[in-house]
């Protein structure tokens, strides 16, 4: 049994188990909220109920006082819904959100192909419009998988009825395996979206650093096809980062967006390259590549960040170590079942990071 | 979208950044002179982050609530003489030590950042001081209420401001406190908002709070849960500072490290005190000192500081030194073998205790300890209870005495000593030799207790003299064991014992 809690005012949902606290389970979903203590005694991560019900837990009496009990304010670290709650947080809402609203779509699939050895691509045609912010993701109903599996866009907005999505097979993942090889083409699939607060922050005008690790560079394809299609003019780096030549996918069409657009950079690193990848270029892992291309010096720059969870990690230990904070980095993590295994004690010092 | 309406953060803003004002006819510089003291760079004032967002009218309703929940439960705790409750007498001195060591830091506290927060040409940075100024006013006086009711019933808690200024064990969270408040205004804050709020605040409060409340003390616990309510703020505070300075400016990192290795070494040093409380002086204990700085220190702070390694800052330096293993033992033993000149009672753990102790210190107190408290016993039984004839050797910089030992020899004490300007002066440990040769021209005025007993400026001549006249402590009274002691006998009477 679980509970569905809408975060006012960024609109974002997440699912919280039976016994399970609103803190806990927004930090396992990606989404912060603020805390501290983390055991009802500070007050911190007061929230207010707007519809719903949930149990106060073991809120101190002196954090969570009588008037605010009366008012509906709970401790998000120790309140455990009771119903489908909607709470409203002291959080911000980016300006730069568009918060288009999510919809449930049916996808017909009208072509696969490989990408890498482990990557496919899939399009699919929809059968509605789909108004997203390039980067941000849709939910994908699976036969037979329960729950929902993400996939970031990889098209731009403007092809608002078709789906572009990159699916690395995972190792025993049962979603991405079944996509892999039972997917056919005509079938239909349960899809819904857009997700997420990974988007460009057009409002800021600083140049823009892209880093992507295998088949996290959907999100920013689709950034970087909507700003060229715009006619922006900040200069752009893509750092795409692949193990071997064989897996570096789409560099072809980079290639050519670097020809025709003479603020758009496409720098590829392999960090593994086979003998007969005869390889030319950068060999290193991917923030490896761009703390090279900077010289360690990234202030001054929004980076957007998107690929698997030690990529990530890296790269935003090379961006600060550069002199780029949390307020201009953002990311998109592609966690897998087995990436959830290693849980660790949070320190409250970054909020998304 | 809905229409939109001011979020908390907009309207925090406008209520706080309003309350600046732009200088007409005087340099900003001038006005905040110790800004660029310390040779921290701050470049972008507006990039400071309110760490938290609570306004003076709401500021206001929230503590009166606090406030009169908090007297009623103290009514209710004298009403019902609940300092009969309590455990056993022994664990009256816990709060004894409480009341003269902690709380008159919360004083200081307030002190320091009503100072430091005029300091900074940021107004968020200004009305973040003011109000925790305001806490930290409201936490000693809330436990100077609480612990007043015990002034009735026992000794030892008559002049505790009196004694904190001056009784020697003392000087040393008097003289952390003075070292921080002293100091420019961003180490300040690294100092007690980073260092000692953020990192270190769970090891002071958890344990005596969670102390107090496995010993029936019932006024000592909610006072902790009203304090705790607002430290929240305070540890914000901590974390927005160490971020706001990291990121202003590269020349920031090495100087905001440097104060954290001193903090964090003075810090740990300090907190040595709360070990002793948890080891020795809880009747009921609630885990070892070992287990607490496990839980406190090592896996919440391993978690920060491996997040702070992003911005290029590392693990305090002198971390491997803290002996969590030996420190309470060696500091109690201290306590016990001086037990005259304190102004609380001591006394040799019990059989289970010491079994207790063999259980969480497995490879140090059967063979380190436990023979010292055997002795300690036999020289009791035959009507010699042990105490010192002699005034310890203070620490230079953290005034504790030189009780503690070398970290790969626990049975040779830590000695080191410097030279400067043809004086020598002495340390307990390698972290309080490098903070002295950091600033010397400070630590040279430190006022050392027993040196300044020696120069004849605590009265005197005798020890005697000292103990009651300067520091004002009622001798056979205030100090010495326990066994036999008026609050022993008092405790019986009541309790229909003997």
């Amino acid at each position: 049994m679980s509970y569905e809690v809408t975060i006012e005012p960024t609109g974002d949902v997440i699912e919280v188990d039976e016994g399970q606290t609103i803190l806990d389970a927004a930090l396992r979903q990606g989404v912060w909220l603020p805390f501290a203590c983390g055991h009802g005694t500070c007050a911190t991560c007061k929230v207010q109920v707007l519809e719903g019900e949930a149990d106060i837990g073991n809120a101190s009496p002196f954090a969570l006082m009588d008037v605010e009990r009366d008012e509906g304010k709970v401790l998000a670290c120790c309140a455990m819904p009771q119903s489908d709650l909607v709470i409203e947080a002291d959080i911000d809402v980016d300006p730069d959100f568009a918060g288009y609203p999510v919809v449930d779509f049916v996808g017909t699939l009208t072509e696969v192909r490989d990408l890498s050895p482990t990557i496919k691509g899939f399009w699919f045609e929809l059968d509605r419009e789909l108004e997203f912010q390039a980067g941000q993701y849709v939910n994908l109903r699976i036969p037979g998988v329960e729950g929902s599996r993400a996939f970031s866009i990889a098209n731009k907005p403007s092809d608002s009825r078709t789906l572009e999505l990159h699916v690395r097979k995972v190792p025993g993942g049962a979603g991405t395996t079944w996509l892999h090889e039972q997917l056919q083409v005509g079938q239909t699939l349960e899809i819904s979206g857009p997700y997420g607060q990974f988007f460009v922050r057009k409002s800021d005008e600083q140049d823009a650093i892209f880093i992507a690790g295998g088949s996290g560079l959907s999100s920013p394809q689709s950034m970087i096809l909507d700003l060229l299609e715009e006619g922006d003019r900040r200069q752009l780096y893509l750092f795409q980062g692949a193990r071997n030549l064989a897996e570096l996918y789409n560099r072809e069409l980079f290639e050519g967006l670097e020809r025709n657009y003479p603020n758009f950079h496409y720098i590829p690193a392999l960090n593994d390259p086979l003998p007969e990848d005869h390889w030319q270029g950068f060999t290193g892992f991917v923030h490896e590549a761009a703390m090279a291309r900077f010289d360690n010096r990234f202030s001054g720059h929004k980076a957007y960040l998107c690929g698997p969870p030690p990529m990530i990690d890296a790269a935003i230990t090379a961006l600060m170590q550069g002199r780029l904070f949390e307020r201009d980095i953002h990311m998109e993590r592609f966690f897998t079942a087995a990436d959830g295994s290693e849980e660790s004690t949070r320190s409250a010092l970054f909020k998304r990071i | 979208m809905a229409a939109n309406k001011l979020n908390l953060k907009d309207k925090y803003r406008l209520l706080t950044r309003d309350l600046d004002w732009e200088f007409s006819y005087q340099e900003r510089k001038k006005a905040f002179p110790f800004e660029e003291f310390e040779g921290i760079k701050i470049t972008d004032w507006s990039k400071w982050e309110d760490p938290f967002r609570l306004t003076m009218d709401a500021y206001w309703k929230y503590q009166a609530e606090k406030e009169k929940k908090l007297y009623a439960i103290f009514d209710a705790f004298a009403q019902n003489n609940s300092q009969l409750n309590v455990t056993d007498p022994r664990y009256i001195n816990a709060i004894k030590l409480f009341l003269t060591a902690v709380s008159p830091l919360e004083y200081q506290a307030f002190q320091g950042f009503a100072h430091t927060g005029r300091q900074f040409g940021g107004v968020g940075a200004r009305v973040a001081c003011q109000m925790q100024s305001i806490d930290e006013l409201r936490h000693v006086q809330t436990q100077i209420h609480a612990m007043s009711h015990y002034n009735k019933f026992f000794d030892g808690f008559q002049d505790w401001s009196h004694m904190h200024d001056r009784v020697w064990y003392l000087s040393v969270p008097k003289s952390f406190f003075d070292d921080a408040r002293s100091a420019g205004p961003f180490e300040y804050l690294v100092a007690i908002s980073f260092s000692f709020e953020y990192v270190l605040t769970n090891l002071l409060f958890v344990p005596f709070m969670s102390g107090a409340a496995y010993n029936g003390d019932m006024a000592t616990v909610t006072f902790g849960f009203s304090a705790q309510s607002d430290e929240a703020r305070h540890m914000t505070l901590g974390l927005e500072v160490i971020k706001f300075l990291l990121e202003q400016h590269e020349d920031n990192v090495p100087l905001v490290q440097k104060w954290i290795d001193k903090w964090f070494w003075r810090g740990a040093q300090l907190l040595s005190i709360v070990g002793m409380m948890m080891d020795y002086m809880l009747p009921n204990k609630v885990m070892s000192w070992k287990e607490a700085w496990g839980v406190y220190f090592e896996e919440a702070g391993g978690a920060l500081f491996k997040d702070l390694a992003r911005y290029g800052i590392r693990m305090p330096k002198y971390v491997e030194q803290v002996q969590t293993e030996h420190m309470s033992h060696q500091l109690w033993w201290t306590m016990y073998t001086h037990g005259h000149a304190t102004g609380f009672h001591t006394w040799i753990p019990t059989d289970e205790e010491m079994d207790w102790l063999s259980e969480k210190y497995p490879e140090t107190f059967d063979k380190y300890y436990r023979p010292r408290w055997e002795l300690a016993k036999q020289m009791e039984a035959e009507g010699n209870r042990f105490y010192t004839k002699a005034l310890p050797q203070l620490c230079t910089t953290c005034q504790i005495p030189m009780l503690f030992t070398e970290v790969d020899d626990p049975t040779q004490l830590s000695f080191r000593d410097t030279v400067y300007h043809g004086e020598r002066y002495h340390f307990c440990s390698d972290g309080c030799r490098d903070i002295f040769h950091e600033e010397p021209e400070k630590y040279v005025q430190s006022w050392l207790p027993v040196h300044q007993i020696f120069q004849g400026n605590c009265g005197g001549p005798g020890v005697e003299q000292v103990l009651s006249e300067y520091y004002g402590m009622n001798l056979g009274a205030d100090n010495l064991d326990i066994k036999g002691s008026p609050d022993e006998q008092r405790w019986n009477r009541w309790k229909g014992v003997a």
